[in-house]
């Protein structure tokens, strides 16, 4: 039995420690301040850029990292080992330094000319997306693929010797069967997006009503000791994250075939 | 007509040379071999799952080993079903004929046929989680044959059941190509299913096709001790030609220091004297004679004196191990169970056998 005991109190001890974290929080907050903090201009702001940031470059993260990861999964080719292992670059990379490398490219030729081509991305809108989109591709992909090699490719041969095409046998089976995966994929890129700091700071700055999303403006705040709004943005934040969780828990239990 | 010629694969460490095939229209053809020969390989190469390295298939007067998988018409049944778990039977039978835009009405009288002759009418708004393993292999058989394939590929279809759910598919195989004459391409490493349900086989072992022919044909006269030691034959003895007598009409092989007189329709090719060859003896075929019982002219040619070493009941039938007194050549000999209990046998007991003409083979 103190085998057992000892593996269930590991696990209530990670519960106790994230639990007295977030109470505290709840704890340091007065309820006049919280919704003043909240309704604040400058809070919505952060909470709209966030939520539209995170998911314009969830959606890019998906229309790249789906397809590579059905390739990733069902093919061989050259190089594949290649790509597999530069999907955990944002992993190993710290977000800053990721930041940091974008600074470097859009001052190399190559970057300048994207920039003077009209797209700016260094302290502007596209750049949240780009840092957003660079820290959860990698991720993205990998979850995605995880889902795919569930899906034993036998289904897809059925499929084609009964008369689809690839591209059918892909919406029409492998899709739907892989769907629940798939979209937990997509809530954990999400949520990531959402709660990115370190790429999008470095990259777009923290230009309060232009590019400070949810995490820069909790940055700023602390900065300035304005500890209501810090704990009101940190709060949102948790918020979001537990229902993004839940939200994978749920499709779990929708999407089942067994 | 399927007909494969030349088909060259090269995947990995397996590699298929020159293989070839043909199958008639409405044929049940077996491809036989051990487990791990590469029939799946082969079976996907002909879906058009894996481009061969060379090679052309033919379904009909179409060439079709350029053509994706969906323009080939053959369609397939993995052994492990691969039932769409997201789809009802119902959707699941259909999804052929809706992948290829038919109209469903075209169909409804063929397939409704087919619901009836497989018993999976109560089954059609079931998903596949719900079905019993005989259940599953009934939607998946059903679900392969209603877009009318012009070739139906399976792949160990009668693996991994239960032998009454075994025995219960067999038969509804059987009743499914008598009833809907669909040309048939299945792969299995068991050859009493193969000889149950197959019109003809083709035994591939080592990479390589051992021998192509009718069910009896391969298990009465297997081509080589490949084929033998495949389908599990027991009784193989190498020997030397000795002599030929009766203008010819037989042979004398020599094993052991025993002469046995063998027909020279034993043997597909001609002998020649002092060439080594393989004997083999059909254990279902030997005569245990009975003490003061004559014997028929034909008989006395082979007539060997020995002990019974060993006796087993395998409920069926007796499997009765007996060993010459010269030349000690071991061989088993089959007996139905009428003919046991009357011939009163016992292990150290000291018999006769005979071997009639139908009792042996011999191979090159």
């Amino acid at each position: 039995m103190t085998f057992r005991y000892t593996m269930i109190g590991a696990a209530i001890f990670i519960f106790i420690f994230y639990f007295v974290l977030l109470a505290s929080l709840l704890f340091s907050a007065s309820l006049k301040g919280f919704w003043e903090s909240l309704l604040h201009p400058s809070t919505l702001f952060s909470i709209r850029l966030s939520l539209i940031a995170a998911t314009i470059a969830t959606l890019l993260a998906v229309a790249i990292g789906l397809p590579s990861a059905y390739a990733l999964s069902r093919f061989e080719f050259r190089g594949k080992r290649i790509v597999d292992t530069f999907l955990e670059i944002p992993i190993i990379m710290s977000p800053i330094a990721l930041g940091a490398s974008f600074l470097v490219f859009f001052n190399t030729p190559i970057g300048e000319t994207i920039q003077r081509k009209g797209i700016f991305f260094v302290f502007e809108f596209p750049g949240i997306l780009l840092a957003q989109f660079a820290t959860i591709a990698g991720l993205a992909t990998r979850l995605m693929k995880a889902s795919l090699d569930e899906i034993s490719p036998r289904y897809e041969a059925v499929a084609r010797s009964l008369g689809s095409s690839s591209w059918q046998a892909f919406y029409r089976v492998t899709l739907p069967l892989s769907f629940r995966g798939l979209l937990a994929s997509v809530i954990l890129s999400w949520a990531k997006a959402a709660g990115e700091f370190g790429a999008t700071v470095t990259l777009a700055g923290a230009m309060p009503g232009k590019t400070e999303t949810m995490p820069v403006a909790i940055f700023t705040a602390l900065a300035s000791a304005n500890i209501e709004k810090a704990i009101v943005l940190i709060l949102i934040l948790v918020f979001l994250g537990l229902v993004a969780l839940y939200a994978v828990r749920f499709t779990g239990k929708i999407y089942r075939y067994d | 007509m399927i007909k494969i010629e030349g088909l060259t694969i090269l995947l990995g460490s397996f590699h298929l040379k020159d293989f070839r095939i043909e199958i008639a229209e409405g044929e049940f053809h077996f491809l036989l071999g051990p487990t791990g020969s590469g029939k799946t390989l082969i079976l996907e190469s002909i879906i058009g799952l894996h481009k061969p390295k060379k090679g052309k298939i033919w379904i009909g007067e179409k060439e079709v080993q350029t053509l994706p998988p969906e323009q080939r018409e053959i369609s397939y049944v993995p052994q492990d079903l691969a039932l769409f778990p997201h789809l009802s039977v119902k959707e699941n039978i259909l999804y052929g004929i809706r992948a290829k835009n038919h109209s469903l009405k075209t169909y409804e009288e063929y397939v409704g046929s087919l619901v009836q002759v497989m018993k999976v009418e109560h089954l059609l708004e079931r998903y596949p989680a719900n079905l019993s393993g005989g259940e599953k292999k009934r939607v998946a058989l059903l679900r392969a044959l209603a877009p009318k394939p012009k070739l139906l590929l399976l792949d160990e279809p009668l693996s991994g059941l239960d032998p009454s759910i075994k025995f219960e598919i067999q038969q509804l195989l059987k009743t499914l190509h008598t009833s809907f004459h669909p040309t048939v391409l299945c792969v299995s490493h068991d050859f009493e299913e193969a000889y149950l349900l197959g019109d003809k086989m083709t035994i591939f072992i080592d990479g390589k096709v051992e021998q192509v022919g009718k069910r009896d044909d391969v298990f009465l006269k297997p081509r080589s001790k490949y084929v033998a030691y495949f389908l599990g034959l027991k009784n193989l003895y190498r020997g030397k030609v000795l002599t030929k007598e009766d203008m010819d009409r037989r042979w004398i092989l020599g094993i052991n220091g025993l002469r046995f007189s063998v027909p020279a329709s034993a043997w597909e090719g001609q002998a020649e004297i002092g060439k080594e060859m393989d004997l083999y003896i059909r254990p279902e075929e030997v005569m245990i004679l009975r003490e003061g019982k004559s014997v028929k002219e034909s008989l006395k040619r082979n007539i060997f004196e020995g002990e019974i070493l060993d006796i087993t009941n395998r409920g069926r039938h007796h499997t009765v191990l007996f060993q010459t007194i010269e030349g000690r050549i071991p061989f088993e000999i089959s007996i139905p169970n009428y003919a046991f209990r009357n011939l009163d046998l016992s292990v150290g007991k000291s018999v006769k056998v005979a071997l009639r003409d139908e009792s042996l083979w011999v191979m090159e």
